[in-house]
């Protein structure tokens, strides 16, 4: 492996082959702008500075060399630092103050770090369109643009939908869809909401909502499809938590952003993962149920343990949104009593991408995998003679179960069906407890809590021992 | 105008472009001696022999270049001639172009044979309409006497070749911002590593050339390496094409040996400044190069040993280059402030946009010539103006913004007075003036 000096430092450069890429794994942080480990090397910022015999060049596109010897901070490569930094903020209009990326902007960073200086220029900045509608989902200021073209590379070797380009040259360049095209059509859009080192890309969704230092990120895992992307769900700190903000604010989600993650889904995640509030921000069901009517907890209990006791052939439909450890504690103390099958909780929706080849994955449930080494992967066959189906999850039509028999509904949302059961029980969802799925491919993920489960509903690990219990007894 | 002669080396009439012509003065011979007696490598090694030198403004040697090519490496070679002769004040392709297209023909078919190329590339401003209709005749002269397609005279060795006509970009002058041209995409320059001749165009190794070095290859082909070295001085070997505008009496191109005397050439062959009037200043080589005082050319004048000639080094040690060769003669009573000004309003329109200090600095110089015209300047605006075209420096991926910034260091350091002048009176010392009536 060839060596270098880094600020008179030997570093192994192992598999690295540019300066930078040396650098940073091992320390010596280098600032950089269009650089992006998984991007190409558009050399555009000029911001990766290094020293290299007397000679500064950039780090991002200098090969290694064994021996060679570089300087990362000497006093050539700071004062060309801060001149760069000069010309990047030439036009930038500085709205830090109403900028959404204040507070995580990368040349906000730069600029007390290497810069600090005022500009030197007198002349008017140049004025550029602001809220530019690149999708349903993001909007383009092209003020605050750098040019780094990540979000435009990220289009062509990630997401592949070739769907941002750049007009006009010099510094009338900006970033813009190519004709008759919008982001809409690229199912990762948003990443580059995340590489944009600057504010120009904002999400709708976030816009305004909140500044970034109110919040902190759980990390989570996004139930949409079994590739179980991880994700950080972003949500105020406890300290800024205000008793004028609803419960929903204070606690839900403001906005996902990708967990890089080499083995499921590098730093990347697709829309859906976005929109992890519309997967499980939904209206909760928080009142166990007999046939529609609201009883006490411990009455539906004793009413499922009755239905378990009294019936002679049980079916249960096991859930794919369920952790590894509610499947495991289901067939450790309910296993021998029903005869499992696993079913899918969601199928691909109207519109939604079904599967592609960078993330998506046609099964729309998360712990497929986990459930179906537990429980089998037999088709769901329902006898005839089935006097109990025990429901777990979303994703079944009651009209299809067997006439004779009772149901016993296990749900986290509200839900029609929840009333139709013979008892229905609320159980709490992945923001509430911990817990961990395996993906399609074995890998198993972490997810954390960090929101409060309703007053009524129950997690399904302390559920499963109560229904094995005896009925009649006081457990 | 004496001296040797390359590629001037005939009377130009209405139909001295055409085959025939070139033929009846000894062309396509050069090829014919390279395909029935020479290895490629043997092609390389006479032009490297020969010190050729780039004409298109870095005078890389043209045989250093090529030998970045293994012909046997058994992936496609490109080679481009790079007739994309933006640089204002240069017009010297447009000569070949127009009135020996041939040479240029001849001379791509042989250092295809060289690099093993089998597709090559004229990349042709959009803004030449003479040079194109001469060239895309003589291509069509030269297939059907089978000097380019299959099988060229029964060598076996096949080439074809493509004029690409450009859309009016001066950054796609740059050679590797060409190949963007030339692929579809945007043209931006590419960095380097990997260099053109290991990664070029569609990823595959290529040679650009400048269309005056190109077309001096058939001639070294025809009279070898000695016979090129025996013209011009040890270091800088042949002629070059001169193509002089501004207050000059007799403007055009003319084929000068190079270590000729830059006095010689500007008051005899030239016939001398506009008018009679004195020498101010000369851009030597395109707008990209530094521009000289009448001071330096007066020294010229006056001593016969210290006087500049006209070849790399020479211009070189006076701070300049010879550039593409397109010499832009000032004469006394020109604003310096407005042409410098021209000048900028030139880059910031051709920038680009891809590296931070160009894409910001060219237009930043510009609005501040803007305000100094408008009257506004401010005594301030002169080390504003030194320290972005200091940014420029080797700073980028091309040269386009050094050029910029080289335009600004040479003008203020040699013209402050006029600078400090506008700014404080508001109005120029010249009166504005850029003709030269």
């Amino acid at each position: 492996m060839p060596v270098i000096f880094i600020n008179g430092e030997a570093v192994d450069t192992g598999e690295h082959k540019t300066v930078l890429q040396v650098a940073l794994a091992n320390g010596f942080y280098v600032p950089h702008f269009c650089w992006h480990p998984e991007l190409s090397v558009p050399g555009n910022c000029r911001v990766c500075v290094v020293e290299q015999d007397g000679w500064v060049g950039i780090a991002c596109n200098m090969p290694v060399r064994d021996g060679m010897k570089v300087e990362t901070d000497s006093e050539m490569v700071r004062a060309q630092r801060k001149t760069t930094l000069q010309f990047i903020l030439l036009n930038h209009p500085v709205d830090c103050g109403i900028c959404d990326k204040a507070g995580e902007c990368t040349l906000q960073d730069y600029h007390y770090e290497y810069n600090g200086e005022s500009a030197r220029s007198r002349e008017p900045k140049l004025t550029s369109t602001k809220f530019y509608p690149l999708s349903e989902r993001i909007v383009l200021d092209n003020e605050r643009c750098i040019l780094c073209t990540r979000c435009v590379r990220f289009t062509r070797e990630i997401s592949k939908s070739n769907v941002l380009g750049i007009e006009y040259r010099g510094d009338q360049s900006i970033i813009r869809p190519v004709e008759n095209r919008t982001l809409d059509d690229d199912p990762y859009s948003d990443n580059v909401i995340d590489l944009c080192p600057v504010g120009a890309l904002l999400s709708r969704d976030f816009l305004y909502q909140s500044r970034v230092w109110y919040l902190e990120p759980t990390a989570t895992i996004c139930p949409g499809c079994s590739r179980g992307c991880t994700v950080q769900a972003w949500h105020r700190k406890p300290e800024w938590q205000l008793k004028t903000q609803g419960a929903r604010q204070n606690e839900g989600i403001l906005r996902v952003t990708p967990l890089e993650n080499p083995r499921v889904n590098g730093p990347w995640i697709c829309n859906k993962g976005r929109d992890l509030a519309a997967l499980l921000e939904r209206p909760r069901a928080d009142q166990p149920l007999m046939k529609g009517t609201v009883v006490a907890m411990s009455v539906a209990l004793e009413a499922a343990r009755r239905l378990i006791r009294d019936s002679a052939r049980r079916v249960a439909l096991v859930s794919t949104w369920a952790s590894n450890e509610e499947l495991r504690a289901f067939k450790g103390v309910l296993g021998e009593t029903f005869t499992a099958f696993v079913k899918p909780d969601h199928l691909p929706v109207d519109g939604e991408v079904v599967e592609d080849e960078l993330l998506i994955r046609a099964d729309k449930n998360p712990n497929t995998r986990a459930a179906e080494s537990l429980f089998g992967t037999a088709p769901i066959n329902l006898p005839d003679d089935t006097d109990l189906v025990l429901v777990w999850g979303e994703g079944v039509d009651f009209a299809m179960l067997p006439r004779g028999a009772k149901i016993l509904f296990l749900g986290a949302w509200l839900a029609p069906e929840n009333g139709h059961a013979d008892v229905f029980l609320p159980l709490s969802i992945q923001t509430e407890r911990r817990g961990h799925y395996t993906n399609f491919d074995g890998v198993v993920s972490a997810f954390e809590p960090w929101q409060h489960r309703p007053e009524g509903a129950i997690d399904a690990e302390t559920l499963f021992p109560l229904l094995a219990a005896p009925a009649g007894s006081d457990a | 105008m004496d001296g040797h002669k390359v590629l001037m080396n005939f009377n130009v009439t209405a139909r001295s472009h055409s085959l025939k012509a070139y033929r009846k003065r000894g062309g396509y011979r050069g090829l014919e001696k390279a395909l029935a007696s020479m290895q490629p490598e043997e092609v390389t090694q006479t032009i490297v022999d020969s010190g050729l030198q780039g004409r298109g403004g870095a005078a890389f040697p043209a045989g250093r270049k090529w030998q970045g090519i293994d012909p046997h490496d058994g992936q496609p070679h490109y080679l481009i001639a790079n007739a994309d002769e933006g640089e204002p004040g240069t017009f010297k392709d447009r000569w070949v172009l127009e009135f020996s297209p041939h040479t240029l023909i001849e001379s791509m078919v042989i250092s295809c044979y060289a690099l093993a190329v089998r597709h090559c590339f004229v990349y042709i401003r959009g803004e030449y309409d003479l040079p194109l209709r001469r060239l895309e005749e003589a291509v069509e002269e030269a297939y059907a006497a089978g000097y380019l397609g299959e099988n060229i005279q029964g060598s076996g060795f096949s080439c074809d070749l493509f004029v690409f006509r450009g859309a009016g970009a001066y950054v796609c002058g740059e050679a590797s911002s060409l190949l963007g041209s030339i692929e579809g995409t945007r043209a931006y320059p590419r960095n380097r590593p990997p260099r053109m001749t290991v990664k070029g165009l569609y990823q595959c190794p290529t040679v650009v050339n400048n269309v005056e070095t190109l077309s001096t290859i058939a001639w070294i082909i025809n009279n070898g390496a000695e016979a090129f070295r025996a013209i011009g001085t040890p270091k800088s070997p042949g002629t070059r094409l001169i193509s002089i505008s501004g207050h000059i009496e007799r403007p055009g191109v003319y084929e000068i040996e190079l270590g000729y005397s830059w006095a010689r050439f500007l008051h005899e062959d030239c016939g001398g400044v506009l008018h009679g009037r004195a020498l101010k200043a000369v851009i030597p080589g395109g707008i990209s190069s530094q521009v000289l005082t009448g001071k330096d050319a007066k020294v010229l004048t006056a001593g016969e040993v210290e006087g500049l000639t006209l070849d790399h080094e020479k211009l070189k040690s006076a701070g300049s280059s010879l550039g593409s060769g397109g010499m832009i003669v000032i004469a006394e009573g020109t604003c310096m402030v407005r042409l410098l000004h021209i000048m900028q309003r030139f880059y910031h329109h051709e920038s680009c946009g891809q590296c931070t200090p160009c894409r910001e600095g060219t237009g930043w110089m510009h609005r501040i010539l803007d305000r100094i015209l408008a009257g506004k300047g401010h005594p301030e605006d002169i080390e504003r103006l030194q320290f972005i075209a200091e940014a420029n420096d080797g700073t980028t991926i091309c040269g386009l913004g050094d050029a910029a910034g080289y335009a600004v260091t040479a003008m203020v350091a040699n013209f402050r007075d006029e600078f400090e002048y506008f700014i404080e009176h508001g109005r120029s010392k010249f009166g504005g003036n850029l003709e030269c009536l």
